[in-house]
């Protein structure tokens, strides 16, 4: 188990050296941070300029301004802004966290729903919830998630009116200025997570359910499961020790690949809700054309996606003795 | 985002150039027009691009063309109604419509081409390469697709991004899937005969590659394909939504959706009509791809072993039964003797008209041990499932099965759950497969035992002393194993042993050791010996190899095409069998012969 863990760090670090290398490559060749200022009329002076991609290290070589970021990053700088009085590292942390809790709650809720549905779908195939709940999952896949925020977040504004009463939150992460009181902030924020957090778990609520079933109805035709039917064990333990627990590794696989179509989707959901997120960080500096900040943007992205990678694999290992004993 | 890479698991039987792939192609039509909502996807896909393509030729709006009529709803003249700058909705639908599916197309081109070419590429050379095209799927996988596109999109064209640039960042971000599916399927064709011939033959790689290999994988491409025709088109509205992709003055779905976003509850046409045209298109698609899935990859009908068989299935069953009964002749079966076990009568099992077992009658006396012998798909395996309950649900079940004097047919899981483990044991073919993976050998004992009452201590010593009586050793640490940590012969002494636990009537032993080395084949058929002579069951022995009959059988029943052919004791059957296929068997018996009457 240690070694495990050990060599799927070492090949989480791997990729997230290359995928700096190529972010880095990508962003620098594709955009030049100045080009609003070289096309400004009355064109600004060249020295300005000069003086701009000095301070930006513009005028370096790739490979060294590749060194000087990523030496910057591990003491936390994440270089200069576009615009001078930016600070790319604080305001990321700030709209890292906000953004974390709509995602992190957006996982749990779909996952557990998912699960729930795919198993009771897969179990009951062709019947009762199953026919209810596989035309839902369709329609749920074929739904743009900025049409369903939108519809939600004027759904909610009309029902407030309606009832002439605050229920749904529907501009920002938190009021302004937040409510005083630990409880009154917690349910303000909760206020406030409310819809777009069913928007961002209804999409992956749709695939992972699909999954879930799929891996479900699978295991259900395996040898293990009729073997368990044939020593007599009662319905309700083989459901859970044969038929559910085998069938959880692909669901761990996916929702591990899912991540970044969920920060996509967190992106347009913040969009849509007005949150100070990640997401309008990362339109905000495309905008300004700030590379550093997309870069940095790009990179947590890339972290958080290795990362959930990492405790995918780990909980493969838990979720399947095969894996934990490397055969 | 589709449920578009599930996988290699399913790949499908390479099939050869020429004649055989029209007919393929004409089987797999004819699966994919039984299949309706498919039929309906694709249909109504069809006519999107139909009117997609025609309709604005027609229509008398231009999408950008300002009309009087300001903020109309739906209406003769506008049947979408107008927006705020009186623009027809209808016609910047239509406009909306063709840039939606003119990119999807693109990017899904696009997309398939890198994913095949690389998923070929990395599939045939295997190793470095292999390895290089993975580690190139995980970094573009950490890479947010809109987050690259939006920025790429706002950087390579100042004035508003061309479709093509946005198809080519799409596809180049969106071609993952498609390679892990390519890949998987191609090293698994990589090392079979076919593609050995044509490199003697003197193929070059290339030649090898798209002539041999890409064919075979194209159902699965055609698949991913469709479905991710969905996911781009929904990526597109989705960029352009937040102002990245397709630009004022021209127009896209996503567009018109973004501009409506304050319209929702005042001008609310100017809203829905675009969104319920993106929902439209996207589930056309996907109910296409899952049509054009089942159609390449047949399903087998599900099978749920927890289910009580549903009452309009009892009642065909009951019916068929009885109609049956009328044709046989009164009595067959006769009195039945005081220790008879088990007693099938007029068992039909039939598959849509096609039995697998035919009119069978087979009797088992207590503590007898009858093999059911027969060549493959003969049925022996179908009769035994029927046995305890477990035909498949896509077979009709007719005839009476009585154990102990019970009626057997019709049970629910619950009274079934009487005989299953508790008094008819089963031992599968496949040790590997029959055992949870997930637990170890000690928890899937203690599942049986907390069935037996006991727990604990008690339910340990047991277990060791089970374990002990299948000769195995250190059976304290064994309990504690994976069943993956053990050998196939240990894990069938495993199941013969759970068999066991609750000193049952009967124990069915469905080719027990067919799945094992011969080496190890005797030790599990003395295992399975010493079981039967603990626990003074009857067995059911199944199996195709007559050699394993003689040691163990007192009776001997040949089946064949679903029919028992000829049934006698052990004895008489070796020594004067009376029916041709019976003789036939004896002679492929090869060390049977030792009284000089091999041919």
């Amino acid at each position: 188990m240690g070694r495990l863990i050990v060599r799927r760090l070492a090949s989480a670090v791997g990729v997230l050296v290359l995928s700096s290398m190529v972010i880095f490559l990508v962003i620098s060749v594709s955009g030049d941070p100045l080009a609003e200022l070289r096309d400004r009329q009355p064109p600004v002076p060249d020295s300005v300029i000069e003086a701009e991609e000095h301070r930006l290290g513009l005028d370096q070589p790739l490979v060294q301004r590749y060194i000087t970021w990523i030496t910057g990053l591990f003491q936390g700088d994440f270089g200069p802004s576009t615009t001078a009085t930016r600070d790319i590292g604080a305001e990321l942390t700030s709209r890292l966290g906000v953004t974390l809790r709509l995602v992190v709650v957006a996982i749990v809720l779909a996952l557990v729903l998912a699960m729930l549905a795919g198993t009771v779908s897969a179990l009951r195939q062709r019947r009762w919830p199953d026919v209810v709940l596989t035309p839902a999952a369709f329609v749920l896949l074929a739904l743009p998630s900025f049409w369903l925020a939108v519809l939600l977040k004027q759904w909610g504004i009309g029902f407030n009116n309606l009832f002439g009463y605050q229920v749904f939150a529907t501009v920002g992460a938190s009021s302004v200025p937040p409510p005083d009181g630990v409880i009154a902030a917690v349910l303000d924020a909760m206020a406030h997570l409310m819809l777009p957090t069913i928007v961002l778990a209804l999409v992956h609520f749709a695939t992972w359910s699909r999954y879930q079933r799929t891996a479900v109805v699978e295991s259900l035709a395996s040898d293990h499961v009729r073997f368990a039917v044939l020593k007599g064990l009662s319905r309700r333990r083989i459901v859970r020790s044969y038929v559910v627990r085998p069938a959880l590794i692909p669901i761990i696989t996916i929702v591990a690949l899912d991540l970044p179509v969920l920060f996509s989707g967190a992106i347009i959901t913040e969009t849509v809700f007005q949150w100070r997120g990640m997401g309008g960080f990362l339109l905000e500096s495309i905008t300004l054309r700030d590379t550093n900040a997309v870069l940095a943007w790009l990179l947590v992205a890339a972290t958080a996606v290795v990362l959930f990678n990492l405790i995918a694999d780990l909980l493969y290992a838990v979720a399947d003795p095969r894996v934990r004993y490397g055969d | 985002m589709a449920t578009n890479d599930l996988g290699p698991g399913m790949v499908s039987a390479p099939t050869a150039p020429g004649p055989p792939r029209t007919r393929r192609a004409a089987y797999v039509l004819r699966r994919f027009r039984r299949h309706r909502l498919g039929v309906a996807g694709l249909t109504v896909l069809l006519l999107l691009v139909l009117v997609a393509v025609v309709a604005p030729r027609f229509w008398p709006y231009d999408y950008g063309e300002i009309t009087p009529d300001l903020s109309q709803p739906p209406s003769p003249a506008h049947p979408m109604g107008t927006d705020t700058l009186g623009r027809d909705l209808l016609a910047q639908i239509l406009r909306g419509l063709q840039q939606s599916l003119l990119i999807a197309f693109s990017v899904t081109v696009v997309a398939c081409f890198i994913g095949v070419v690389l998923g070929v590429v990395a599939g045939y050379f295997g190793r470095y390469v292999d390895a290089t095209v993975m580690r190139l799927v995980d970094l573009t996988l950490t890479l947010p697709t809109i987050a690259i596109a939006a920025f790429l999109g706002s950087v390579v064209s100042a004035g508003g991004v061309s479709w093509s640039a946005l198809a080519l960042v799409l596809g180049a971000l969106m071609w993952t899937s498609v390679s892990r599916l390519v890949r998987g399927v191609v090293l698994s064709l990589r090392e079979l005969p076919y593609i050995d011939a044509a490199r003697v033959m003197g193929a070059g790689h290339l030649r090898i590659m798209f002539r041999h290999l890409v064919p075979n994988v194209a159902d699965h491409i055609i698949v991913a394909a469709t479905l991710m025709f969905g996911t781009a088109i929904l990526a597109e509205s989705g960029l352009s939504f937040l102002g990245f992709g397709v630009q004022p003055p021209d127009t896209s779905l996503g567009l018109l959706v973004a501009d409506a976003q304050s319209a929702v509850l005042t001008r609310p046409w100017l809203f829905y009509f675009p969104g319920l045209l993106i929902i439209l298109i996207v589930l056309s698609v996907n109910y296409a791809g899952e049509g054009l899935r089942d159609a390449f990859n047949p399903k087998s009908s599900p099978v749920n072993p927890l289910t009580t068989p549903s009452r309009a299935v009892r009642r065909a069953r009951a019916a068929a039964t009885a109609s049956a009964a009328r044709t046989r002749p009164a009595g067959s079966s006769g009195p039945q003797r005081p220790d008879t076990l088990v007693d099938i009568a007029g068992l039909t099992v039939d598959f849509a008209g096609q039995p697998a077992v035919h009119d069978l009658d087979l009797s088992i006396r207590r503590g007898e041990v009858v093999a059911l012998v027969g060549e493959s798909g003969s049925g022996k395996s179908m009769t035994a499932l029927s046995l305890v309950g477990l035909v498949p649900p896509a077979a009709l079940c007719t005839g009476s099965i009585r154990f102990d004097g019970d009626e057997m047919t019709d049970l629910s899981f619950e009274r079934w759950r009487r005989y299953r483990g508790r008094r008819i044991a089963m031992i599968l073919q496949d040790p590997s497969t029959s055992l949870n993976p997930a637990l170890t050998i000690g928890a899937q004992f203690a599942d049986s035992m907390r069935l037996a009452g006991l727990s604990g201590r008690s339910a340990t010593d047991r277990a060791v002393e089970l374990l002990d009586s299948v000769a195995i050793k250190d059976p304290r640490s064994v309990l504690t194993h994976y069943p993956h940590q053990l050998s196939g012969g240990m894990r069938q002494r495993m199941a013969i042993a759970l068999a066991m636990i609750h000193d049952p009537d009967l124990i069915i032993a469905d080719e027990p050791t067919t799945a094992l080395d011969v080496t190890v084949q005797a030790q599990v058929m003395a295992t399975l010996a010493i079981a039967r002579e603990r626990t003074g069951a009857a067995m059911l022995f199944i199996t195709h190899d007559l050699a394993l009959v003689a040691g163990i059988a007192d009776r001997v029943a040949v089946m064949r095409a679903g029919v028992v052919v000829e049934e006698a004791d052990v004895f008489s059957m070796f020594d004067a069998p009376q029916h041709e296929y019976t003789r036939k068997l004896l002679a492929l018996a090869p060390h049977l012969g030792s009284d000089g009457r091999r041919p």
